[in-house]
Order: structure tokens, then sequence, then C-alpha cells
């Protein structure tokens, strides 16, 4: 091995790291180390100067490894192996030590939290000198896109990628495109109405050709890596049919909280106790009616059906405050001589123009009652010489009396909650979901629309509640992403994978049928196992199970996982040689 | 000095270090005890890993992976479930207590557990005191 020449670059993240960790001492510690030419802190080591320093010591010094103790790698690998790179040695020759997510921000004690930031980086430095030169793979990058679901959010996808000349399949399970926009009358705060929106998408998707709609449609296996998937759709008529493309854009939106689950709110026993949904189909037949074929002279508005609770959904569904003011227009623009009351917690209002739709709804003559979280309103049946229908109770907040007020219907306002089939469309696409069953994005700040699988993304509410604008915000988004992986014409994949020695391999076959991609063939002729690099994703399965240490896991080999074990535990050079 | 366990976690890229991560970004606070070690799958933790840890002075070992039917390579979480089992049988008969070794599934969500399992691994391992087969290791592996 040629002789190595470390450098170890421990970063103070503002202060994220260095008012736990004594940065100073790690970067004294790690100084003495075998191999290490230089150690330097830096208030951020992924600003330009940060990485502008280690280019230069690169250059300056003849650097042939770099240690950088700082986030996470998840966070920032990729711009320390750019700055690698840039400096004109090889990117895979970097090591990162985690002293933040993984030591300053769970750690209080400066003396235990230092130590641990200095062992961290003492095996990052023994593990990096075991590192090897890797070179990316260049594939193609098919330029199709499999859009899942058919409601705004794919639509906007679809659009955005067809307009730009490239072929999408829209793939859609129910038999209409337009998802729940589409049961929707006005939308809330400017009453733009949902249909008119929808049907410029609707028509322009249809009328594009580069975009096939598959209505009645649904993925039903997904093989390949980015730039080269395998679609397998099963359409209207039952047929499969099979399609490449190079990314997936996953748009499965959201199904409605059933309100049956809250026993005190009677929906599905008092036949005029309604969801928000429900309430929207009578506004679009144009008659906003009791059960009994009555107009109703009392409607009540009941928020946080099912969000924003410990019993059933702690977050907030983002979308329900401004839909349930605009029912109050709705209702009194239909019904010019009812009562309306709004039955509240919190009212969120963050959106652009909805603290202003506020105001104008509190002018309004809605009665507004606000309920504390845990309190929920409970309703029960009028007696036959009351007038109204029912009486809902309210431990009402703000006058912090407990009161009943009358209603002849009551429109639940539920919450948005992940589809049943989130799990089964998680695993087709190999992405993961939070505990609520949201698909989780690759960053949440950073990277919100990406996944952890190169080449799947998603966008709109399949994520977590979302309104209208920033559906479409993400869709545009995980277009644009796709639109310059297609520009690019080609993916650099990974360099990592695994590798046989085929000197060692006995052509046992072990490895054969433990790999899920079927990526380790066999050879009849040599008999021996080889590795199809393309199809490899790099999980190590058949580096752990090879009998013979005849596979190789690049850039996690036995040898740089075995020093980076020696050097977190600090006492093993007393025992061992 | 009292005794502090020196615990060497392997944790899956996928769901288990970003819980870790996530831990991390709450603010939840755990004992320092542990030291992470990043594989890409639960499946590429080779059972000689968690022999080279103990040999090399750990007294526990976690093993972290995502839960059962979630795994990013499909099925890897299963094979190092299996090979865990027989790994432990192994250590029993060598007189490695068993607590030492201990795997556990943390999803990319779960950093709150992240933290509860390391609390609890760390206070389990300080009852049991030092990892004691430690010598006894070290010296057959000398003999080899």
């Amino acid at each position: 091995m040629k002789e190595c020449k470390i450098g170890v670059y421990v970063c103070n993240c503002g202060t994220n790291i260095a008012k736990v960790v004594n940065v100073e001492e790690v970067v004294e510690s790690l100084g003495k180390m075998d191999g290490v030419v230089v150690a330097r802190s830096y208030k951020y080591m992924c600003s330009n100067p940060g990485q502008e320093m280690i280019v230069q010591d690169i250059k300056n010094l003849g650097l042939n490894r770099v240690v950088v103790a700082a986030c996470s790698p998840r966070m920032h690998e990729p711009t320390f192996r750019k700055a690698l790179e840039n400096a004109g040695i090889n990117p895979y020759f970097l090591e990162m030590a985690n002293i933040r997510e993984q030591c300053s921000w769970v750690h209080d004690d400066a003396i235990e939290a230092t130590e641990k930031a200095r062992v961290l980086t003492s095996a990052a430095v023994r593990r990096v000198k075991y590192h090897e030169p890797l070179e990316k793979r260049s594939v193609p990058m098919c330029p199709a896109t499999l859009v899942l679901g058919g409601g705004v959010a794919g639509l906007a996808a679809a659009l955005e990628l067809g307009d730009a000349g490239q072929q999408v399949y829209l793939v859609e399970r129910e038999n209409r495109l337009g998802g729940n926009v589409g049961r929707v009358d006005l939308t809330a705060p400017y009453l733009d109405s949902a249909r008119d929106l929808l049907t410029e998408f609707i028509t322009r998707a249809n009328q594009n050709p580069k975009i096939t709609v598959m209505i009645q449609s649904k993925l039903v296996e997904l093989g390949g890596y980015v730039g080269n998937f395998q679609a397998r759709v099963e359409d209207a008529q039952g047929d499969i049919i099979e399609l490449a493309v190079g990314s997936v854009v996953v748009c499965t939106g959201y199904k409605e909280f059933d309100a049956s689950r809250i026993k005190s709110l009677a929906y599905g026993w008092l036949p005029n106790v309604i969801t928000s949904f429900e309430l929207e189909g009578m506004i679009r037949k144009g008659k906003i009616l009791t059960k009994e074929g009555n107009v109703p002279q009392y409607v009540a508005l009941i928020h946080c059906v099912g969000s924003r609770s410990l019993e059933y959904h702690p977050y907030c569904s983002r979308v329900c405050c401004m839909t349930a003011l605009k029912y109050a227009h709705e209702i009194k623009s239909a019904i010019p001589k009812s009562y309306v009351s709004d039955v509240y917690i919190d009212m969120h209002a963050f959106g652009k123009g909805c603290e202003d739709f506020y105001r104008r709804s509190t002018e309004a003559k809605t009665m507004f009652l606000m309920y504390e979280k845990g309190h929920p309103p409970r309703i029960r049946e009028a007696g036959p010489d009351d007038d109204c229908g029912m009486f809902i109770w309210v431990k009402e907040q703000l006058s912090g009396e407990e009161i009943e007020i009358p209603a002849d219907l009551v429109v639940l306002m539920v919450g948005m909650e992940p589809r049943e089939d989130s799990e089964a469309v998680a695993h087709l696409v190999n992405i993961s979901r939070d505990k609520h069953g949201w698909f989780i994005e690759s960053h949440p700040k950073l990277d919100p629309v990406a996944t952890t699988t190169d080449g799947v993304f998603i966008a709109g509410a399949c994520s977590s509640p979302k309104d209208i604008p920033d559906t479409v915000a993400q869709a545009r988004a995980a277009a644009a992403r796709i639109l310059a992986k297609i520009a690019k014409g080609e993916i650099w994949a990974d360099a990592v994978y695994a590798e046989v020695d085929e000197d060692l391999c006995s052509g046992c076959r072990v490895c054969n049928e433990l790999c899920p991609y079927t990526a380790v063939e066999y050879d009849k002729v040599k008999k021996r196992s080889h590795v199809i690099y393309a199809m490899c994703k790099a999980c190590g399965a058949c580096v752990a199970a090879c009998p013979s240490g005849a596979i190789k896991a690049r850039h996690f080999t036995d040898q740089q996982i075995f020093a980076q074990i020696e050097g977190v535990l600090p006492w093993h050079s007393n025992h061992v040689s | 000095m009292a005794f502090e366990p020196r615990i060497v976690g392997f944790l899956c890229n996928w769901c288990s270090y970003t819980g870790a991560d996530l831990a991390g970004t709450s603010r939840v606070k755990y004992p320092f005890n542990v030291r992470i070690i990043r594989v890409m799958c639960s499946a590429r933790i080779d059972p000689t890993f968690i022999l080279k840890a103990l040999s090399d002075g750990a007294d526990g070992v976690l093993v972290c992976g995502c839960h059962p039917g979630d795994c990013h390579y499909v099925e890897g979480n299963y094979k190092a479930m299996r090979r865990y089992a027989l790994l432990k049988k192994t250590l029993r008969s060598l007189g490695v207590e068993e607590d030492r070794v201990r795997l556990e599934w943390v999803s990319a969500s779960e950093g709150v557990r992240f933290g509860e399992v390391i609390a609890d691994m760390t206070e389990k391992i300080r009852k049991l005191g030092p990892n004691r087969i430690k010598a006894e290791l070290i010296l057959d592996k000398a003999e080899r």
C-alpha cells in the first residue's frame, strides 16, 4: 500500500458541534495519529472556504486520504467527495465521522462527548487507510417516467414532463383522473372552482401525445434501478403491460379519516352528522339539505376530526381550517338565513391569502367557538320540542363555559391519513414510511421530493397532508429533478457494489440464492459465480454469507470494517498486537 | 473509576442509521456508551464483526436493521435475523451473557426509540459488568 497521507478536518458546525465537543482537543489528538499529516478545525467545513481548505491541503501537502468529522455522512458525504474529486484524488478516499447527529446533538457531557468524537474520528482515520479508489459506473438514462396517481400531483408532474417532450405513463387506479380534488367544489382561500383547475389539467394531459393515461390500472411490479426501471402495470382489461422507465413519481395522495371512529361525534348514527366530503357532494349538487329533505337552519362545522389528537392522528391535516371557512361562506350564500357555528381548536391560517380569508370570515356572521384539545365536542339528538335536530356540547375556551349549541346539520372536518395501500405501494417502489404511514423524503428540508431509492420521487399528500399549491410545487419539483437527469443522458451510479474474486470462489452458489436482485450469476463453464454490477445494490448479504470470503463489498470491505471496530474500541492496541 | 460499558452498534444505512440521525436532529439524549458503525444492510453484518468487537473489548454489541417487511433490500433483515439466532447459540456456548449481544429493529422514524434502546442496553450491560470473555477470546486468538 502506498504511504497514507491523511488530512483530518473537524467541523465546529457553528456551535452545533463546538458547544459540546472540544474541537481543538480532537484536532490535537488526531494530529498525533499515525499517517495523519494535517489536522484542522473550521467553523463550517461544508462551506466553500471549508472545502477549499481541504482542496488546497490535498494539492499542497500531497494528501491521499481525507477524514471529515462533522455531520452525518447522509448529509454531506457527496459534498466532500466532490471536493476530493476537485482536488484530483479519488472521491472514495474520504471517510466521515458523524460527530453531530450521533454525538454533539445527543450528549450533554462535554468530556464524554469530546472523547466519543475523538474515538469516532480516530476510527475513521484507521478505516480510511484501507480505502480503495473506486470508479463510478455510467449507465444510460431512460427518459420515460412512470407517474403513480392521477390526482392533482400526478397531473402536474405528468404535464411538466410531457410538456418538456418526455414520455410519461400516468397510472391511475380509479376510473377517472382528478383524485380527491375531483370531489371538491370550490377551493380555499380564493374560492376558485376546483373543477376549472382540474379540467384544464385533465384536458391537457389527455391531449398531450407524450402522456399515456392509463386509468383503472395499477403498478404490480417494479424492478431495475435508477435510469433503468422495468415496471409491470395491470390495465383495466387485466392485461399486464411492461414499461421501461428511468424514473418514478409516486403521487398516490391520501384518504380521509373515518369519522365513525370517534363515538362522541355520532357519525353513522345520527343521520345529519356528515363529513366534509359529503357536504362537498351536496354543494356540487346545488342542494344543502338534511336527510329529511329540510333546509337546515343551524349548521355547525367541527374542526380537527381525527387530527391533532393523541388518540387518532397527532399531526395537523393543514387544509381543513380553510376548508371550514370556505364552507361557512358557501352555506351562508346558499342559505342566507342560516346560523353557522365553527367549532375549532386553533385556527391554522398559514398559507398565502389564508389569514386574510380568516379575517373576512370573522366579519361575516359565523359564530366561532374554541374547544380544547382533549375535550372534543359531543353531539346528541334534540328533543321533539326543540327547534333544532341536535345539540353540540362544547367546552368553550374563550368564555370558559360549557355550552350547548343547536344544529340541524353537523359537518365534520375529517383530516387526512395515508391510504390503506400505502404500505403495498412503499414495498413496490422500495421507499420507507414514517410512523403514521406517510412516505419519507430523502431529507425533509433539503431534499423533500426525493426518496432513499434513487430515481423514485414523491409528491403531494402521499408524504404528509398538503394543500393544492404545495402539492403542485412538489410535483413540478419532482419533474424538474427528473428532467435534469434526462438532460444529462446518463446516470453515474454509485461505485459501491459487490465483487467476486473468481480465484477464491469455490462455486458453491450460496450467494446465488441470497441475492434479492438476482445479481449474482453462476457461470456453468467456469464453475464460478460473478456479480452483474448494474443489478447489484450493494446490500452485502452475499458478502457476509460467502464461506470462502471470495466476495468483496466495495467500500464496506472486511478490512475497512475491522479497522473501524478497532478504532471505536480505543484500548484495543493495549491488548492485541 | 466506575464501569462504563463500551457498546459497538452496527446499523443499517437506510433505517437504523437514519433513525439514529433522527435522534440527533430531534435532540434526543441517550448515554454516550454506544459507538456506531454504518453498514449498508443488516445482512452485511458478518458474525465475525460481532466476535471481533467482543474480542477487541466491547462490553456489548448492538445490531440494528429495518423492521421485518421494511428492509430497503427486500429481505436483508431476515437474513440478519437468522444469522443472529445461530450466532447467539454459539455465544451461549462460549459463555457470553444473553444481554451483551442484541438485535433491534429501528426504523428511520424511530429516533426516540433508538435512544431508549441505547439507554436500556447500557443499563443492562452496566449490571452485567465488564466483558469477562474478552481475555479468553484474546488468548484463543493468540493461540490461533
